[in-house]
């Protein structure tokens, strides 16, 4: 008995054959959870509230900036209204699911907001997302 | 040959494929994966708009206006209102009469905060007819 199992030559290892296939299951994780910045947009400080809700459909998703001065910005470029309404037409021409998420400053006068959404109606994209922080309910 | 490969088999020296870096190198995409990209965190109030021209006609005693005037107060009706206490009347009114539409009507020159406030008590008081009256002229933000 003793004698066949040192012909074995069994040298004691930690199994490292699954380490691959469990990094490999952490990079479908992260594949799938990610994406990746289309674009840096403008610097908005967004408002709160309680009944934010996840957008689940993520691919379909073009963000519209405004920021505290009133500046829009879809896909990097600083717009007017009216340019909203010609890039988002061809967007909703290339996918008539789209959501747009629009990422409007907490201090920013509504006139701006109002502006964007009827440039929206006017390229008919109207699935509208207002983003907001998540605020914790209790207070109100 | 074939007496130096019998003598081999005391070290049972099989043929196989190093597998022992295919971790290190999985690792290493991984931590690539994980500094590029970011969660996307787009949340937020969702509204869908009504399309252009397409007026849905409501009975004027099922339209709720809610206001917000230029220096950020809210007006429910004609009655001036806390923004936390809005949330309670559209309960209130919405019991009243299930078919209430609920127009809102915000200034110009409103901050979009106070706006979204506003919005946020609709949604938590389940209000599901919502719609946003667009304010062309600033003179038009008064009671319609």
């Amino acid at each position: 008995m003793r004698k066949i199992a040192g012909k074995k030559h069994t040298a004691p290892d930690i199994p490292t054959a699954s380490t691959g296939d469990i990094a490999f299951l952490l990079i479908i994780f992260f594949l799938v959870g990610t994406t990746f910045r289309a674009g840096q947009g403008l610097k908005v400080v967004l408002p709160e509230a309680q009944s934010t809700e996840r957008i689940l459909k993520r691919r379909n998703v073009q963000s519209i900036w405004v920021d505290k001065t009133g500046r829009i910005s879809v896909n990097d470029n600083l717009v007017a209204a009216s340019g909203v309404t010609s890039i988002l037409s061809e967007k909703v021409i290339d996918n008539p699911d789209v959501v747009v998420v629009l990422q409007a400053d907490r201090d920013v006068s509504y006139g701006y907001v109002t502006d964007v959404l009827e440039a929206l109606k006017d390229a008919r994209a109207l699935k509208v997302t207002f983003a907001t922080g998540y605020r914790m309910g209790g207070g109100g | 040959m074939a007496l130096s490969l019998r003598g081999g088999r005391n070290s049972e020296s099989r043929p196989s494929i190093p597998t022992a870096s295919t971790g290190d190198i999985a690792f290493l995409i991984l931590i690539f994966f994980m500094s590029t990209s970011m969660f996307a965190k787009e949340k937020g109030l969702k509204i869908v708009l009504p399309e252009k021209g397409e007026a849905t006609k409501i009975k004027a005693e099922n339209i709720l206006t809610v206001a917000v005037n230029p220096t950020g107060q809210v007006l429910v009706g004609d009655q001036v209102v806390n923004i936390p206490d809005v949330r309670e009347l559209i309960v209130k009114r919405l019991a009243e009469n299930k078919e209430l539409a609920i127009a809102l009507r915000v200034s110009r020159r409103a901050p979009y905060n106070t706006m979204i406030q506003v919005f946020d008590e609709l949604k938590l008081a389940k209000a599901e007819r919502i719609s946003l009256m667009p304010v062309l002229t600033e003179e038009a933000t008064g009671a319609p």
